[in-house]
């Protein structure tokens, strides 16, 4: 059985406004396995938060080809991109994006809501656990607007989890955070990565970046660098 | 500082000159139709009389098994509430009549008053020329007097100062004309005659007493419930001595122009309701767009925020939006208003054959001006003030730091929710009250009368008490001038009644024979309409005949007795046998005589003036038995309208020179003289309906629209997490229904209840109440399902990327 999540072939993503073209990614090809922690960085505008979005399934691809699992999803339908994204896909952004007038546990059960095989004992089950590992077990009945920005980043990285997706895809985790919430984060990633997760996340962190084994850089649209680390830093 | 606010909101409007031409129109919509409504209904039924003391000045009436229509109190009665009743004072009254005028020139009918002493003493207003009535004009055997108005001493004697001193010839008597009132003089209607009120001492009983309305001033501190409550003990009190006479007749105050309201309150209710709702409809609108336009300057508020400005000066400049907007769309209105009002006298003269009330001078008067400033101010709080609020109460710095929540606030989302309720509650309110008067209107105009109204010209005749005081005169008036119509050129059929199918009749209480009744009241008989007809007129009037025989000559002779009834008569009061051969009686509670009348035919069903579904059956008489002095033609014209009058006029002539017809018009326009009040009421409610649905349309999808923009980066976020496409617009519409329900069913209620105090009034049925609202709630629905719908398809067509980052 291939180790092999995520390929990339060729892959493109071009904007379209009146007259101007704009090639946001030109000809990726990557590979992502189970189990790695990559981050991709580069400067504002160089196109990683347009490949994270497109990993995530959240945009199409203007050319080439992607793989999930050993899945081709360039071409799919809006419903199986929703499916996959669902249930393969954890996401966690720089603005949290909890819905405010839902409290953590209905945040983080939000998404196990969608799945038709869950009842709701099993989803308590899920929800419970999720947050749980993230130490938010005791604000469950809290509203997003009644926690820090760190806390409601764990509410998130929860809800990113509590699924068992095959990938988190993270957005800038800790963008909105100050440096003690940031590195709380970053923790809580580290944990789940050593757990087995499977994380691509987007920083323009050096910090954060260095917690990934695989560094990926992107400028201007194009992948410049793909380095894999031997050991993580400490 | 408040001009610099003041042109920068100018400045505002400018740069969105489609957001304010809609307000602005949204505005001019609401704040018109609801002053119009109102104004209208002042200048009819709410103003004070343009006397001195006008505003004390109240009208007593009876009523008759709790039905208000304005029908005339018992002289005895009157009296006695007069003596017993506490907060009234200063009291007279009055009876309306028709007289017929005889001069050099001709005969003419006209309306008059017959007054109790005091009349014109109570209204503060003197005769111009010569004097009032004395105590002693109104015994009877006294000299015979009269007061004219100003328009009749104009047109009649050409202003001749020397008018006291000639007298009028009225229904055959000299009648010595001692003074003349001034000038716009009409109370307490239209009157241009006053006579006095003869007290004839030989009449004494509660049957044979007249008739009048009572009239007297209210004390300060006295309110009408007072006067009313008074009324109910002292009419109870005489109903327990007099039960034969006085069963189930009370009496009730009013103003003298609230008393043309009668048992229509509910409809005027319903329509100063529905003002109201619709102009909260116009507001909520427009303050749900100038909160969108709040909510779009946020950050330029933050901003200004951040930088000191103090929040009185952000409400300032916001609210400067709303003024200018409400005062321009105000204006707007007001204008509307004043043509409305300036068409609206002529289309009420149509009502009726007489002039219209002397206070109904519809124009823009105090009233509407201090209602329109009142609006006015309450718009601009209503549009104003909540957006203007909201926005400056919002929490910049975060706005500054462009947001972190992704989801539409819950305060936002909560008023967005009580807006798109209220709209709702508002247009289901509006549309099934509106709806149940257009159906009524349209089922009263198409109402099958009973007879065919084509090509027939009508007529009045009121046969003087001097020279028909003799039935057989009064038959043989009729017989002579039927047969003199018909062989005139240019005439085909004639007919004679004393009412046409359609037009109000007698109503008169039966006996039936075999029948039991109660001797403690005078409640248990049944009550029908009592028309006397000429008779062959039935046949060609084209009155069906149902069952048993047409009045033929055999009916000819007053000492004769048949009938015919109507079928909705037989199936009420014979049921069970037939109705042909039955006899009946007038129950003549003034006599000891027994006339018993035998039914020989059953016709078709008839409607006698009221066309509201609760008409009473019909009897017809044969006129050459029962003849009256009061007479209706209708003549098939075989040529124009003009030579059937002149032929009507000459032959008329020729029978009595002095004898005036009146009220000379097709049978057509007869009868649409009846339905059309409620034509009138009703297309001006089809106005408020038709701008209650824009309104509520736009004003529903403009708020659901701006909800679920709001919501896009949630939708972005929920498709993130593996929601498609289907759940989501599942979600949203199972809001929109929430929604939906909770405006709804109070909608549904508040409309019903309109809609079911109507029926009761138009003879609306409960199934036509229940198929309207159905109807209504389905396009409500509809339109909530729709607003909802299509912006969620619009928030959905964005890639979830898109939506995460939408602003």
């Amino acid at each position: 059985m291939s180790n092999r999540l995520i390929k990339l072939e060729n892959f493109e993503k071009v904007f379209y406004t009146e007259d101007v073209e704009t090639h946001a990614l030109s000809k990726i090809s990557l590979t992502i396995n189970k189990g790695e922690y990559v981050s991709i960085s580069g400067p504002s505008g160089c196109g990683k938060s347009t490949l994270l979005s497109l990993l995530g399934l959240l945009d199409t691809n203007t050319g080439g080809k992607y793989q999930l699992a050993e899945h081709d999803v360039s071409n799919i339908s809006k419903q199986q991109r929703a499916k996959i994204r669902n249930t393969e896909i954890g996401f966690i952004f720089q603005s949290f994006n909890l819905i405010s007038d839902l409290n953590v546990e209905e945040n983080v059960e939000l998404p196990l809501t969608y799945r038709n095989d869950l009842n709701k004992k099993q989803r308590k089950e899920m929800v419970k656990s999720a947050l749980l590992q993230v130490d938010m077990a005791h604000r469950a009945k809290h509203f997003p607007s009644q926690l820090s920005g760190g806390q409601q980043q764990r509410v998130a990285v929860a809800r990113a989890i509590a699924g068992n997706p095959s990938i988190i895809l993270a957005d800038e985790p800790t963008g909105n955070l100050d440096s003690k919430n940031a590195a709380a984060v970053m923790a809580l990633l580290d944990e789940l990565h050593a757990k087995g997760a499977t994380i691509c996340m987007v920083t323009h962190d050096p910090r954060s970046a260095e917690q990934a084994n695989r560094n990926i850089e992107i400028l201007d649209g194009h992948l410049v660098s793909d380095q894999v680390k031997t050991t993580k830093a400490a | 500082m408040i001009f610099q606010d003041f042109k920068y909101a100018l400045r505002l409007l400018a740069k969105k000159p489609g957001f304010t031409a809609l307000t602005t129109l949204v505005m001019a919509a609401g704040i018109g139709l609801s002053l119009y409504m109102f104004s209208f209904f002042n200048t009819i039924l709410f103003k004070d009389l343009d006397f001195k003391d006008g505003e004390s000045l109240v009208m007593l009436s009876a009523s008759h098994n709790g039905s208000i229509s304005s029908d005339k109190l018992n002289l005895l009665d009157y009296q006695e509430i007069k003596k017993s009743i506490k907060g009234l004072s200063e009291f007279t009254g009055y009876s309306n009549t028709n007289v017929t005028m005889s001069a050099r020139d001709g005969a003419r009918r006209y309306s008059a008053i017959l007054t109790l002493p005091n009349f014109f003493k109570i209204t503060r207003t003197q005769p111009v020329l010569g004097r009032s009535f004395n105590a002693n004009e109104s015994l009877f055997g006294a000299n015979k007097v009269v007061v004219i108005g100003y328009d009749l001493w104009q047109n009649l004697f050409a202003g001749d100062p020397e008018v006291t001193e000639q007298s009028l010839n009225i229904n055959g008597n000299n009648h010595q004309i001692i003074g003349v009132m001034p000038q716009g003089y009409l109370f307490p209607n239209t009157a241009q005659m006053w006579l006095p009120m003869i007290e004839d001492k030989t009449k004494s009983t509660r049957i044979d007493t007249p008739s009048l309305f009572g009239l007297a001033h209210i004390d300060t501190h006295t309110s009408l419930t007072e006067i009313d409550q008074q009324l109910a003990v002292i009419m109870k009190r005489i109903e327990n001595k007099y039960p034969q006479t006085n069963s189930a007749t009370s009496a009730y105050v009013t103003t003298i122009p609230g008393s043309g309201a009668g048992d229509g309150q509910p409809v005027i209710y319903t329509m100063h309701i529905v003002a109201v709702l619709i102009l909260a409809l116009a507001s909520i609108n427009v303050g749900n767009l100038l909160l969108s336009r709040a909510v779009e300057r946020s950050k330029e508020t933050a901003i200004r925020i951040a930088l000191g400005a103090p929040r009185f000066r952000l409400i300032s400049q916001m609210l400067w939006e709303s003024i200018i907007i409400c005062t321009l769309g105000g204006v707007i209105g007001l204008l509307i208003v004043a043509w409305g009002l300036e068409v609206s006298g002529p289309i009420t003269q149509t009502f009726f054959i007489n002039p219209t009330a002397f206070w109904w001078k519809f124009a823009i008067d105090g009233y509407t001006i201090k209602l329109f400033f009142t609006i006015l101010i309450i718009t601009i709080v209503v549009t104003g003030l909540l957006p203007a609020w909201k926005n400056s109460g919002n929490d910049f710095n975060s706005v500054l730091r462009d947001g972190t929540r992704g989801a539409l606030g819950k305060k936002a989302g909560r008023l967005n929710k009580l807006l798109v309720i209220s709209e709702i509650f508002i247009s289901m309110t509006i549309l099934i009250a509106a709806s149940v008067m257009i159906y009524a209107a349209h089922q009263q105009s198409n109402l099958d009368i009973g007879a065919d109204t084509d090509n027939i010209l009508t007529a009045r005749v009121l046969l003087a008490d001097k020279q028909y005081d003799d039935k057989n005169k009064q038959v043989q008036f009729a017989k002579t001038l039927g047969s003199r119509l018909e062989n005139s050129p240019g005439i085909g059929e004639v007919m004679i009644a004393t009412a046409l199918p359609g037009d109000f009749s007698t109503e008169e209480k039966l006996i039936l024979q075999g029948k039991e009744y109660s001797k403690d009241n005078n409640i248990s008989y049944p009550k029908a309409n009592y028309i006397s007809i000429m008779p062959d007129a039935l046949q060609k009037l084209g009155v069906d005949l149902k069952s048993g025989r047409y009045f033929n000559s055999s009916d000819n002779g007053l000492d004769k007795n048949t009938a015919l009834v109507t079928q909705e008569f037989a199936h009420q009061h014979f049921k069970d046998s037939n109705a042909i051969g039955q006899r009946f009686r007038v129950a003549q509670t003034d006599s000891e005589q027994m006339t018993w009348i035998t039914i020989v035919g059953i016709v078709e069903n008839t409607i006698q003036g009221n066309r509201e579904g609760r008409a009473l059956p019909s009897v017809f008489r044969p006129l050459t038995q029962s003849p009256r002095q009061q007479l209706t033609i209708a003549m098939r014209m075989k040529s124009n309208i003009n030579v059937a009058t002149s032929t009507l006029r000459k032959t008329l002539q020729s029978i009595d020179p002095l004898l005036p017809s009146y009220k000379i018009e097709t049978y057509e326009q007869s009868n649409e003289r009846f339905t059309a009040p409620i034509k009138f009421i009703s297309s001006l409610t089809a106005l408020f309906a038709l701008a209650a649905v824009i309104l509520a349309a736009s004003g529903i999808y403009g708020v659901m629209s701006n909800t679920i923009n709001q919501r896009t980066q949630e939708i972005g976020i929920k498709r993130a997490l593996g929601a498609d496409e289907k759940t989501i617009t599942k979600e949203f519409l199972k809001a929109g229904a929430k929604q939906l329900l909770w405006g709804g069913i109070p909608g549904i209620i508040a409309g019903c209840a309109m809609g079911y105090a109507m029926s009761q009034l138009f003879g609306t049925s409960s199934d036509s109440l229940i198929i309207i609202s159905v109807t209504i709630i389905s396009i409500i629905g509809s339109v909530v399902m729709l607003a909802t719908y299509l912006p969620t398809q619009k928030a959905l067509e964005m890639e979830p990327s898109d939506a995460l980052h939408h602003e």
